[in-house]
């Protein structure tokens, strides 16, 4: 079984919008999985489907074998706990420090008035500890957020989603605010964390070249419909304009480079 | 290029419905100013004669300041008096402010919710805090009592707007962010909601502090709730012991600018570390 099935997903907003049309894909576990599209295809409205983070119009989603549209209360809670997000701006409580924003992600796991005090176990605290030693950032534990660089401000923001020992990872445009040097940190970080940990990376991008250099597998999505499902080997020039619906030629990335390299 | 200019006068303002309201107004009030001005009854006071005397009772209020009927102690305790009133007032009012402002925020609670504590709100906030108190004296009595319970009543209904309108405007990331990782509503609250308004929420409560304690000094000479207003109100109406009066007011005006430096600071503290 897979670790996530898709089945004739479609979200709609208002009676003119159709954000998802019939989505359907599956993803085995430890899959690293890109989708590309263009802006407004609806690739961040799929990845908050899965997490819940916004309501399916139709159709079913299931994670792990449980179907996720139809959960509520304690049962959501525990499913978002098993999938971690990280987000294009980061998503930090700013005035906050590093640690504090990492132990976030164990809300999820803890009832309401441990959450509000912010009372974490020693175990909980030394993972937080471990988890940032690993991305380098145990000199920053203590900082405020918003003393941080994009890049670092991001790395925190995965380390809150491995706190919460995910099975999944769902990545919305991670890169997309940082430097270049950063972001092949980032795409790197997450690389290794798909192989060492196992874990699955669902990924939204904007760079098609990305897309191709990291993931095992390419979702094209144009409208609300999958364009393309494959490897990347198998993507061409062809379904790359078809995915973001130009004409060959008004793209910045052409495939020879791939081939040239 | 000439050709191009129309001959009459180019409309620089639009004369849309906004604009001409405005003007209209603006007139209707020149108008009637004009009016009161002219038609007003003195009562045959003479206007510089009494502008004059005016005049030289600031000069007792302000230079011939000196107490009589109270003691140095007794003006500290009654100033105290009037202080611990608006004291507490914000705090009975900023407590239960809080949690209604959670419901009211639109970004924390259910449209409708947010409107049905809205609406309450601004329905209270409408009645003036003098009538609060007012109102409640029928119930508990002219005195402190009622002052208490009607200033706070008030702060209730203005520290929710305000403070609804700052969680309103925190950055819904952070918010989307705890969520999704399974942190519940509550949760949300305290780990997200409250870190990043705290500076604000302090700055709303001092100031809803300095109203209340200005309505306290007034609430003391209206409606019996004692402390330094209820002195001025004697000094002034019982004693007409203008020189007295000059003290209490500059007792007022050190405490209010005493608490505006200490606002001043302990915000700079909170929002240099958290």
């Amino acid at each position: 079984m897979s670790l996530l099935e898709i089945e004739n997903v479609s979200k709609r907003y208002g009676s003119e919008t159709l954000a998802l049309n019939s989505v359907a894909f599956s993803v085995e576990a430890g899959e690293f999985v890109a989708i590309i599209g263009p802006s407004g295809a609806g690739k961040s409205t799929l990845l908050r489907c899965i997490n819940r983070l916004i309501d399916v119009s139709s159709g079913d989603i299931r994670f792990d074998g449980v179907s996720v549209p139809k959960l509520r209360g304690a049962a959501l809670r525990r499913h978002r706990t098993q999938i971690g997000m990280i987000f294009q701006h980061y998503n930090l409580v700013n005035r906050l420090s590093v640690i504090e924003n990492v132990l976030h992600g164990r809300l999820g796991y803890k009832n309401t008035l441990q959450g509000i005090l912010g009372l974490y176990t020693e175990y909980e605290k030394r993972e937080a500890v471990r988890i940032l030693e690993t991305l380098g950032l145990s000199e920053q534990m203590y900082k405020r957020c918003d003393q941080l660089s994009g890049g670092q401000k991001q790395r925190v923001g995965i380390a809150r989603a491995l706190v919460q020992q995910p099975k999944m990872l769902l990545c919305d445009e991670p890169i997309a605010s940082l430097d270049p040097s950063s972001a092949k940190v980032i795409m790197d970080t997450l690389r290794d964390i798909n192989q060492t940990m196992g874990i699955t990376l669902l990924v939204n991008l904007h760079q098609v070249d990305v897309a191709l250099h990291y993931a095992e597998r390419i979702i094209g999505i144009n409208r609300g419909q999958v364009i393309y499902d494959g490897p990347p080997q198998a993507l061409n020039n062809e379904q790359i304009y078809q995915i973001y619906g130009s004409e060959a030629g008004e793209l910045i990335l052409d495939l020879k480079e791939r081939y040239a390299a | 290029m000439e050709a191009t200019i129309p001959s009459r006068r180019i409309q620089v303002r639009p004369r849309n419905r906004a604009n001409i309201v405005i003007q209209v107004t603006l007139l209707t009030l020149t108008v009637l100013t004009l009016y009161g001005l002219v038609t007003i009854d003195a009562r045959n006071v003479e206007f510089f004669a009494a502008f004059g005397d005016m005049l030289a009772n600031f000069r007792v209020v302000l230079f011939e300041a000196r107490l009589k009927n109270l003691s140095w102690f007794d003006l500290f305790r009654e100033l105290m008096v009037t202080v611990g009133l608006g004291l507490l007032t914000t705090v009975f009012g900023a407590v239960p402010a809080f949690f209604f402002a959670l419901f009211a925020a639109q970004n924390l609670a259910p449209r409708r919710v947010t409107d049905a504590v809205k609406a309450v709100m601004a329905f209270v906030r409408a009645v003036p805090t003098v009538l609060w108190v007012l109102f409640f004296a029928v119930t508990v009595g002219l005195g402190a009592a009622a002052a208490v319970i009607g200033m706070t009543f008030h702060s209730i209904s203005y520290l929710v707007k305000a403070y609804a309108e700052t969680f309103e405007e925190l950055d819904e990331g952070a918010l989307e962010a705890l969520r999704a990782s399974g942190a519940n509503w509550w949760q949300t609250v305290f780990q997200a909601v409250v870190p990043s308004s705290a500076s604000a929420i302090l700055s709303w409560t001092f100031v809803r502090f300095e109203i209340n304690f200005s309505v306290a000094i007034a609430m003391g000479a209206t409606a019996g709730a004692g402390g330094i207003g209820y002195d001025m109100f004697m000094a002034s109406s019982f004693y007409l012991d203008l020189r007295e009066l000059g003290i209490f007011t500059y007792a007022v005006l050190i405490f209010a600018i005493l608490l505006e430096w200490g606002a001043t600071r302990l915000k700079e503290t909170v929002g240099a570390t958290r």
